[in-house]
C-alpha cells in the first residue's frame, strides 16, 4: 500500500513535529508530577513546567489533526494538495512559532520580570491558561490555522467532491478556529475572562475537537475495515450532531461557581449529564463496525482505533459525569478529581486519536503494506495502564481532598502535603510508566517500515 | 434515515443549540456586573498583575486553575491582608515551610494584586465554595459557633433537623428556612408550634426569651 497522491507526504512533518512534541509534554509532565511532592524539584518552578506541559499537549494535538487533515482531504478529494510549498511554508512557520513561545516561558521561568507589559501587552506568558501563549503568538497561530483551512478549502474545490467525512473534518476545524477568537481579547472582569476562556477550552474539547474525531473516527474505520461509505457517514453525521446538542449547552458546567446567573446550574446539570451518550455511540459504532471485519491488514490501526473510541467514553464521558451535577460539583469543583478527568479524557479521546491516525496512514506514507506491530503493542500497555493508574491514584488524592479539605474544613496544604503524599508518589512511579510507554511509541514512528520485515512475514506462511 | 436528512439534523441542530447558547449568553452578560463590585482602577491593575506573574499557573481562581497551590478568589475573607502582602512580596520570609517562590512582587503590585483579590471575594458564585459541613457543625476549622448555633445544638434540634446536609430527616430540612418564614413567624411557632402548623408533632421550645430570640436570629440567617 502506498499512497495515492505524493503531496500527502506532507503529513508526515506535522506527525515527526507531533511525537517531538508529545515527547516533550510527558518528560515534563513527570516533572511535575514529581514537583508535588519536591516544589524545588527542577530549576524552573511549578507554573512554568505545567504550561509547558498542557500547551505542548495542546499544540502536538492540534499539529497531529493538521497532518491528518493533510493526508485525508487529497484521498477524499482523489487530487494533489493544493499549494503544497504554501503547505510547507505553514509547517516551518508553526515550528518557528511555538519554538519562539517555549523559549519565552523558559526565559520568564529564569527572570519572571521579563513578561511585564509592553505597550499593556504581556510579551512572554498571558497568564490564562491553556491559552498562555502571548498576544503575537495568537495572531501568528491564527494566520497558520487560516492557511491550513485555506489550502484544504481550494484542494476540495479542484475536484468538488463534497464528502461528507472531509464536510464535517472542515467544519469542526473551521468552528475550532472560529472558537480561538473569544480567547483573544482582555476583559477587566474575571469573571467574564473566565467567561469567554471557556468558550474557547470546552467549545475546542467538548465541540470542534470530539467533531474532527468523529470524522476521522469515520474515516478510519473506513479505510482499516473497509465499511462502506454511507453507512459509515450515516452515523458519522448522528454521532457528532448529538456530540454539538449536548456539548454546546453543556458548557454551563463550567458556569455554576464564576459569579455567573443560577440557571446554569440547570441546563448545565442537565446537558452535561447527557454528554456521554453520543460517547458511547460511538463505542457501539467501532464495535459494530469493526465485529465482522475479516482480512484487516493493520490490526494495530484497528487497536488503536477501537481503543480511542472506548477511552473517549470512559476518560471523556465517565469520568466527567461523575462531578458534572451541581449537587457533586459544589464540593468537587477545582479538586484532584478535575485534573484526574482531564488526564483519562484527553489521553482516550485525542491522544489515543492522533496515534491511531498516525498507525493507519503512516504506513502508506512510508510505502509499506505491513510492518511490524510488536512495540505498537508495547507502547499501548505502557501507555494504557500507566494511564488508568494515574487517573487512579488522582482520583484517590481528589476524594481524600473533597472529603477532607471541602467536608471537613482542613488547610489546603496540609492535606496535599501530609494526606495525599502517597497518591503524588505513586503517580510519579505512573507516570514514569507513561513515559517508557511514549519512548516505544517514538522509536516506533522513526522505524516503521523502514527495517527488515522478513522474520515477521515468515511466520504465517510457514504455520 | 438517508444521510442527507442525518447530514441536516447535525448542521441544524447543531445551530439551534447554538442560537439558544447565544442569547443565554447575551442575557448573562447582562447580569453579570450585578453579581459582582465595580471594577475600581486599582482592582483591574491588580488582575494585570495577576496575570503578569502567571499566577493561574499554581493557584485556581473560582476552582479553574492548576489544583497545585489554593483557590483564592475568597482568600482576603480568610487571611489578614497584612500578611498576605508580606507574603506575597516574600512568601519564605513569613512562612519557611512556603512551597511558594520569591518572584519579586514589588509592594505597589501586592497592594494592587489583593485589591482585585478583594473584589473577587465578593462576587456571586452561587454560594460557592460551601462552608465545611463538619467543621460548620463541629465549629472547628476557625469556624466558631453563634450564640444560636449553641442552642441549636444545646437543645438537640438536628435530631430530627437538618442544615447544610447534617442532621435528621423527619421534621423539615432547615437549610434555607430564614427564607421562607419571617422573626414573628418563627417566634411564635418556637413557642406553639401547633397554633402555626396544625397538627404540628414538633413540641413546644421551652427555653428562656432569650435564647429563643438568639435561635430565631440563627434561623433567620439560614438563607
Amino acid at each position: 500500500m502506498t499512497i495515492k497522491h505524493e503531496s500527502q507526504k506532507i503529513a508526515e512533518y506535522f506527525y515527526t513535529f507531533a511525537v517531538v512534541l508529545f515527547l516533550v509534554q510527558v518528560l515534563v509532565g513527570v516533572i511535575a508530577a514529581a514537583q508535588f511532592i519536591w516544589p524545588g524539584f527542577f530549576v524552573l518552578n511549578f507554573n512554568i513546567i505545567r504550561s509547558l506541559h498542557i500547551n505542548a499537549l495542546v499544540v502536538w494535538l492540534l499539529v497531529g489533526f493538521m497532518g491528518a487533515t493533510y493526508y485525508v482531504v487529497p484521498e477524499e478529494s482523489e487530487t494533489d494538495l493544493w499549494g503544497l510549498p504554501l503547505a510547507k511554508l505553514q509547517f516551518w512557520a508553526t515550528v518557528g512559532t511555538i519554538a519562539a513561545v517555549v523559549l519565552g516561558y523558559i526565559w520568564m521561568g529564569f527572570n519572571p520580570q521579563a513578561n511585564s507589559p509592553v505597550m499593556g501587552i504581556n510579551p512572554l506568558n498571558e497568564g490564562r491558561e491553556y491559552i498562555e501563549a502571548p498576544r503575537w503568538a495568537d495572531i501568528l497561530i491564527v494566520i497558520s490555522v487560516l492557511t491550513f483551512l485555506f489550502i484544504n478549502f481550494m484542494t476540495m474545490m479542484k475536484t468538488k467532491k463534497w464528502t461528507g467525512i472531509q464536510g464535517v473534518l472542515l467544519g469542526g476545524l473551521t468552528f475550532l478556529a472560529l472558537m480561538y477568537l473569544p480567547g483573544l481579547f482582555y476583559t477587566k472582569s474575571m469573571v467574564k475572562d473566565q467567561f469567554w476562556w471557556w468558550w474557547v477550552v470546552h467549545l475546542w474539547v467538548e465541540g470542534a475537537w470530539e467533531i474532527i474525531a468523529g470524522a476521522l473516527l469515520a474515516f478510519m474505520l473506513m479505510k482499516v475495515v473497509g465499511a462502506r461509505r454511507e453507512v459509515v457517514e450515516k452515523w458519522m453525521y448522528i454521532e457528532v450532531g448529538f456530540v454539538m446538542f449536548t456539548g454546546i449547552l453543556g458548557t454551563g458546567h463550567h458556569y455554576y461557581w464564576i459569579g455567573t446567573p443560577g440557571y446554569w446550574l440547570w441546563v448545565g446539570g442537565i446537558f452535561s449529564s447527557l454528554e456521554p451518550l453520543p460517547l458511547l455511540f460511538m463505542v457501539w459504532d467501532a464495535f459494530r463496525t469493526t465485529r465482522g471485519a475479516r482480512n484487516v491488514t493493520n490490526k494495530a490501526g484497528l487497536f488503536y482505533s477501537v481503543a480511542h473510541a472506548i477511552f473517549n467514553f470512559v476518560g471523556a464521558g465517565l469520568w466527567g459525569v461523575i462531578h458534572t451535577l451541581p449537587q457533586v460539583n459544589k464540593w468537587t469543583h477545582g479538586t484532584q478529581i478535575t485534573t484526574a478527568h482531564g488526564h483519562l479524557a484527553f489521553y482516550g479521546a485525542y491522544v489515543l486519536l492522533v496515534l491511531s491516525m498516525i498507525y493507519i496512514t503512516l504506513p502508506a506514507l512510508r510505502g509499506v503494506k505491513e510492518f511490524n506491530t510488536s512495540r505498537a503493542y508495547r507502547s499501548f500497555w505502557w501507555m494504557t495502564i500507566s494511564m488508568v493508574f494515574i487517573v487512579l491514584t488522582i482520583t484517590g488524592a481528589g476524594m481524600v481532598q473533597t472529603y477532607m479539605e471541602r467536608l471537613m474544613g482542613l488547610d489546603y496544604v496540609t492535606v496535599k502535603a501530609t494526606y495525599n503524599l502517597w497518591f503524588w508518589i505513586l503517580r510519579v512511579i505512573f507516570g514514569v510508566g507513561f513515559f517508557y510507554g511514549v519512548l516505544i511509541f517514538v522509536v516506533d514512528f522513526f522505524k516503521l517500515g523502514r527495517e527488515p520485515m522478513a522474520a515477521v512475514n515468515a511466520v504465517p506462511e510457514e504455520a | 434515515m438517508s444521510n442527507k436528512a442525518a447530514r441536516n439534523l447535525f448542521i441544524f441542530g447543531s445551530l439551534f443549540f447554538f442560537a439558544i447558547f447565544l442569547a443565554m449568553t447575551y442575557d448573562t452578560l447582562g447580569k453579570l456586573d450585578k453579581r459582582a463590585p465595580e471594577i475600581t482602577e486599582e482592582v483591574d491593575a491588580g488582575k494585570k498583575v495577576w496575570h503578569k506573574y502567571d499566577c493561574i499557573g499554581c493557584h485556581t481562581i473560582f476552582g479553574n486553575g492548576s489544583y497545585f497551590a489554593p483557590e483564592l478568589a475568597k482568600i482576603t475573607e480568610k487571611k489578614p491582608k497584612g500578611y498576605l502582602k508580606k507574603f506575597l512580596m516574600d512568601p519564605k520570609a513569613v512562612n519557611p515551610g512556603a512551597s511558594m517562590p520569591k518572584f519579586g512582587i514589588t509592594a505597589d503590585e501586592a497592594d494592587k494584586l489583593l485589591a482585585f483579590l478583594d473584589w473577587s471575594s465578593k462576587v456571586d458564585t452561587n454560594g460557592w465554595p460551601p462552608k465545611p459541613i463538619l467543621a460548620s457543625a463541629a465549629g472547628v476549622g476557625g469556624v466558631e459557633l453563634t450564640q444560636g448555633q449553641r442552642i441549636y445544638q444545646s437543645l438537640g434540634c438536628s435530631g430530627c433537623h437538618m442544615i447544610n446536609g447534617i442532621g435528621g430527616t423527619t421534621g423539615p430540612d432547615l437549610t434555607k428556612v430564614g427564607s421562607r418564614r419571617d422573626k414573628a413567624w418563627l417566634k411564635g411557632h418556637f413557642k406553639d408550634p401547633d397554633e402555626f402548623v396544625k397538627g404540628s408533632a414538633m413540641p413546644k421550645v421551652e427555653a428562656p426569651e432569650a435564647d429563643i430570640e438568639q435561635l430565631t436570629d440563627y434561623m433567620l440567617t439560614l438563607k
